[in-house]
């Protein structure tokens, strides 16, 4: 078990510095320079620009642009944005906002998802069994920012029951309706999944052995046929932590909430290297954390996986 | 149905003498009977019973069509049939546990006279566990993987409110121990806990010495292993010490003092070990993954028997298992029912097996009981065409090796001779066709430094035109040997020779024509045929392989090979999906003799298939070896098999090469212990059935 966590941690090293690599080459072949942008097309002092280059080491090539950004940011410094702000900061008032959003959106589609997936997996073929059905699959194939503008113009313009934008103190309130605009997709994908699982462990050979033993139909549908449908619904649960990080960009974009989406967003447009992967080598992290979280609690869950 | 089926009438009134006619009780018992001397009443009554399931669209599928049989208090009655013919669904409709769509449409249960068709789940999970219990198929599948062996134990006592510090007993086996049970009161039930054992064996090691018996320590070993915390009660525990030499007084007051009960812990163990299990303690800490397939089965009849239900429904328990394990597990379990007095309805297709354990016997075919009655009797006087049917195609019960079509019956008598002759004088002069020497399989194990001997050093040869047959148990390393004959796995040591040549020299060209020469066919017939491929291109699959003829002539081949395995040339436009299994494996021969092969090797060919379709797929191979001179590897863990077709066997154990000899010999004069003991667990192997056949 030891040996296995520590080959999993040495195992995100490359992970991260292949990530990141890809994502500064990406960002620097982005067409338009930098520098330029940041003056907004005005004819700016060759000097000063020649001194902010040399400050982003803008001019020197790529691979020592990369490299330099590694050298320090394995330092902690994770250098200024254009705007003078340290990227660290930068980040540290986006990430609170975002973190906040996505486990809103974790509880939302674990709540949600697992209640209906048990509700219709347990009752197949009945009725209400075929509006969750429909539900899921209308959430699955309609895109986020389509369910993110609708709920925004009825609940928030029409109806007026949530705000319609998210405030710079990101309230509970303000996040309720993105967060569930976020969770959505996946809370239709838990429905199924556990929908599906209850449904074949319905019919387990171990559940007719439990019903032989005489026990009742309700411990016989907790400690068997759920107990053992939520083993791939958890993991499912634990793989999306990373995902609704990595996802709230277009909810965020809609409901202008100020967290690391947006901050990333706005940071492409404007061609900015280190805070672009500063971000995303944290998300990067997020997610190899969360994937190992997720395997260790799958063996914890399963004793047949053994590492 | 037969006129020998009693009708529950008439089995109602038998008395206590006539009843004892055709049911093996202990002789102590019989005194309590005639004492009584009144008629004893049925515990299971099934009449009339019918059983739909319901299709796609509706429509009702009838699996069981008025059924009927009775079962008496200790009996054992066992329900025969093949795959499909509603023998699971029957004793599943008791339980109430029909799968899927099937409901009752007719008919009765009476268990003890209180009738079972019509009541609430809830009243069913009253009766499951404390009246009826069950012991499933499957042992691989109906374990719950997530939870430890004895959490699941635990469930079926505490599901019924067991009390975990005393044995209940059943008014059945109350009734065996009339006089005795008179004397006992509940506290004389209690079972030993884990807290009493080390004064339990003190004090009996100091009751002993000080009574001066003989032999204390001899004494001492035997009652410390008889003694099972969790499982032995004090009455018994007295007893013990009587039998050991203690007077009576002593004995019960070592009892009563250190004989106080045990607790849920204990209980579990003490069922597990009751059910066989060694080391049962720890055991139950375990996993099911951490077990075999012989353990989980003993777990599940611990689990079974857990709430001491008056009648068990044992379904086709040990057809997963290995004959000797079979062989043990019945034995346990005829022991274990005997003293607690539990009836078993058992479930299998196996005659040999129904005619060893059962008194009575029912056989059902297409959803209907056919015959029933006492089962010697049934099985050796069949009536019904089906069950004398049945009663010849038994492999258990063939005291010799086919004979070919070719060779009995309206064949040309000369020509037989002429065969016969010949055949026997090529097996007397031709070189084998593939010998094996020395062939050793090392695999690695996880977490484990030194290597698993799979097979080890395992030498053997195959008559040209004869049939070799590879017996063991599961793990014996038979397999890997068949994988390595046709060069699916490289040996570690040793050399397979076909035809005079080291099969491992040979080149690619070479290669590819040793795997023409020789074909395998598997065991599976599901898994073996890919589900996508029409019949057609699966059998014509090898003869592209190989670039033979064009597509006319494939397809003339083709309809010649379905000819030879006795199938319509319709089925060519079929998927594997929409064929039976003994089609498939028909199907697999044929696919294996597409190129004319020299050797086919069988690996456990006829296992998953039902007795009677297993024997005509064994005269079909039998009947195209004496037409086309083949040789055989016969890879089988069914001695019975071996006795039908083969000519030589190899006896494996733990990947070594334990016995070999011919057919004859081995079977009538085995060497080894082990193959003694594979011999003795055939199932009703020494009984003499279909006497008028």
């Amino acid at each position: 078990m030891g040996k296995y966590f520590w080959h999993r941690v040495l195992q995100a090293i490359p992970v991260v510095i292949g990530t990141t690599f890809i994502i500064y080459a990406l960002v620097f072949l982005l067409p338009g320079d930098p520098v330029k942008a940041m003056f907004r097309g005005k004819a700016a002092n060759p000097a000063v620009e020649a001194q902010i280059r040399s400050q982003y080491n803008l001019d020197k090539p790529f691979i020592v642009q990369y490299l330099l950004f590694l050298w320090n940011a394995l330092h902690l410094d994770f250098g200024m944005t254009f705007s003078q702000q340290s990227v660290i900061d930068t980040i540290g008032r986006a990430f609170p906002v975002t973190i906040k959003l996505a486990l809103m959106a974790f509880v939302f589609e674990a709540v949600f998802g697992i209640l209906l997936g048990i509700l219709a997996g347990l009752h197949k073929g009945t009725w209400y069994d075929g509006v969750i059905l429909v539900l899921s699959l209308l959430l699955i194939s309609v895109p986020t920012f389509v369910t993110g503008y609708l709920l925004q113009y009825f609940v928030g313009v029409k109806w007026g029951l949530l705000p319609v934008t998210a405030s710079a103190a990101a309230t509970f309130n303000d996040l309720l309706m993105p967060a569930m605009v976020l969770g959505s997709v996946s809370m239709a994908s838990i429905i199924r999944l556990s929908r599906s699982e209850i449904d074949t462990n319905k019919t387990a050979d171990y559940v007719r052995t439990a019903r032989a033993k005489g026990m009742s139909n309700y411990s016989v549908t907790v400690r068997h046929i759920l107990r053992n449908s939520m083993i791939p619904v958890v993991t499912y649960l634990g793989q999306d932590i990373g995902a609704l990080m990595g996802g709230a960009m277009i909810t965020e974009r809609i409901f202008n909430i100020q967290g690391v989406g947006n901050l990333t967003y706005q940071a492409i447009l404007r061609g900015e290297a280190p805070l672009v992967v500063s971000v995303v080598t944290i998300l990067v992290l997020i997610f190899v954390v969360c994937n190992l979280l997720v395997d260790l609690l799958y063996a914890a869950l399963d004793p047949r996986i053994r590492y | 149905m037969s006129k020998k089926t009693d009708t529950p009438e008439d089995l109602a009134t038998l008395s206590a003498e006539e009843y004892k006619g055709w049911s093996n009780y202990h002789p102590s018992d019989e005194d309590n009977y005639n004492q009584r001397n009144q008629p004893v009443r049925p515990l299971l009554e099934v009449k009339d019973l019918s059983v739909d399931f319901t299709d796609a669209n509706g429509k009702p599928i009838h699996a069981v069509h008025k059924a009927g049989f009775t079962m008496y208090p200790g009996q054992w009655v066992a329900i025969v049939g093949e795959s499909g013919s509603g023998k699971s669904t029957t004793a599943m409709s008791i339980l109430n546990l029909l799968p899927g769509t099937g409901h009752i449409t007719g008919g009765s249960i009476k268990l003890d006279g209180e009738e079972l068709v019509g009541k609430s789940q809830k009243d069913y999970d009253k009766l499951r566990g404390r009246r009826i219990g069950l012991v499933p198929q499957d042992p691989m599948s109906n374990l719950n993987p997530v939870w430890r062996i004895g959490t699941q134990v635990e469930e079926s006592l505490k599901a019924n409110h067991m009390d975990i510090a005393r044995e209940k007993r059943n008014e059945f086996s109350k009734a065996l121990e009339h006089a005795e049970v008179r004397l006992r009161n509940a506290d004389d039930e209690l079972f030993i806990g884990h807290q009493d054992w080390d004064d339990l064996i003190r004090t009996t090691l100091e009751a002993l010495a000080s009574a001066h018996v003989p032999d204390v320590k001899k004494v001492m070993h035997h009652l410390r292993h008889s003694w099972v915390i969790g499982s032995t009660t004090r009455w018994s525990v007295a007893q013990d010490l009587i039998v050991a030499g203690l007077d009576d007084d002593t004995a019960w007051r070592v009892a009563k003092q250190h004989v106080t009960g045990s607790d849920m812990k204990d209980r579990v163990a003490g069922l597990l070990d009751e059910a066989g299990l060694p080391d049962a303690a720890t055991r139950a800490r375990q996993y099911p993954y951490e077990f075999s397939g012989g353990m989980r089965q003993r777990a599940l009849i611990a689990i079974g028997l857990a709430a001491r239900p008056d009648l068990l429904i044992a379904d086709e328990p040990t057809s997963a298992l290995d004959v000797t394990v079979q062989k043990r597990i019945l034995d346990h379990l005829q022991g274990l029912t005997d003293s607690l007095g539990t009836s078993v309805l058992f479930i299998t297709h196996d005659l040999g097996l129904a005619a060893e354990r059962a008194q009575y016997i029912v056989v059902m075919y297409h959803g209907h009981v056919v015959e029933s009655g006492p089962s010697l009797e049934v099985l050796q006087h069949p009536e019904h065409p089906y069950t004398k049917r049945l009663v010849k195609a038994a492999p258990s019960l063939a005291s010799q090796r086919m004979i070919s079509a070719y060779q009995h019956g309206d064949a040309n008598a000369d020509r037989f001779i002429e065969h016969h002759q010949r055949s026997s004088e090529e097996v007397a002069k031709s070189k084998n066709i593939i010998t094996v020497e020395h062939l050793t399989k090392l695999f690695n194990l996880p977490h484990k430094k030194e290597k698993f001997k799979a097979v080890d050093d395992v030498s053997f040869s195959i008559k040209r035109g004869t049939t070799l047959a590879i017996v063991g148990e599961s793990g014996s390393g038979k397999s890997t040997v068949a994988n390595m004959v046709l060069h699916l796995l490289k040996p570690d040591k040793g050399k397979v020779i076909y035809e005079g040549k080291d099969t491992s020299t040979f080149d690619k060209k070479q290669m590819l024509d040793f795997r023409r020469h020789v074909q395998p066919v598997f065991q599976n017939p599901y898994g073996s045929l890919d589900p996508m491929y029409s019949i057609y291109r699966s059998i014509a699959e090898p003869l592209e392989i190989h670039k033979i003829g064009d597509n006319k002539s494939r397809l003339a081949r083709v309809k010649e090979l379905l000819d030879m395995v006795e199938l319509p040339e319709s089925v060519m436009n079929r998927h594997p999906n929409e064929l039976s299994g003994g089609q498939r494996q028909r199907i697999a021969i044929a696919r294996a003799m597409a190129l004319n092969p020299d050797v086919i090797i069988a690996d456990e060919a006829v296992s998953a298939l039902d007795v009677l379709v297993q024997d005509e797929v064994l005269r079909l191979l039998n009947d195209l070896q004496a037409q086309r001179g083949l040789s055989y590897l016969f890879i089988t863990h069914d001695l019975a098999v071996v006795r039908q077709i083969a000519d030589d066997v190899v006896v494996m154990e733990h990947g070594q090469l334990v016995e070999r000899g011919t057919t004859d010999e081995i079977f009538e004069h085995p060497q080894k212990q082990y193959t003694k003991d594979l011999l003795d667990a055939i199932p009703g192997g020494k009984l003499k059935l279909g006497l008028d056949l």
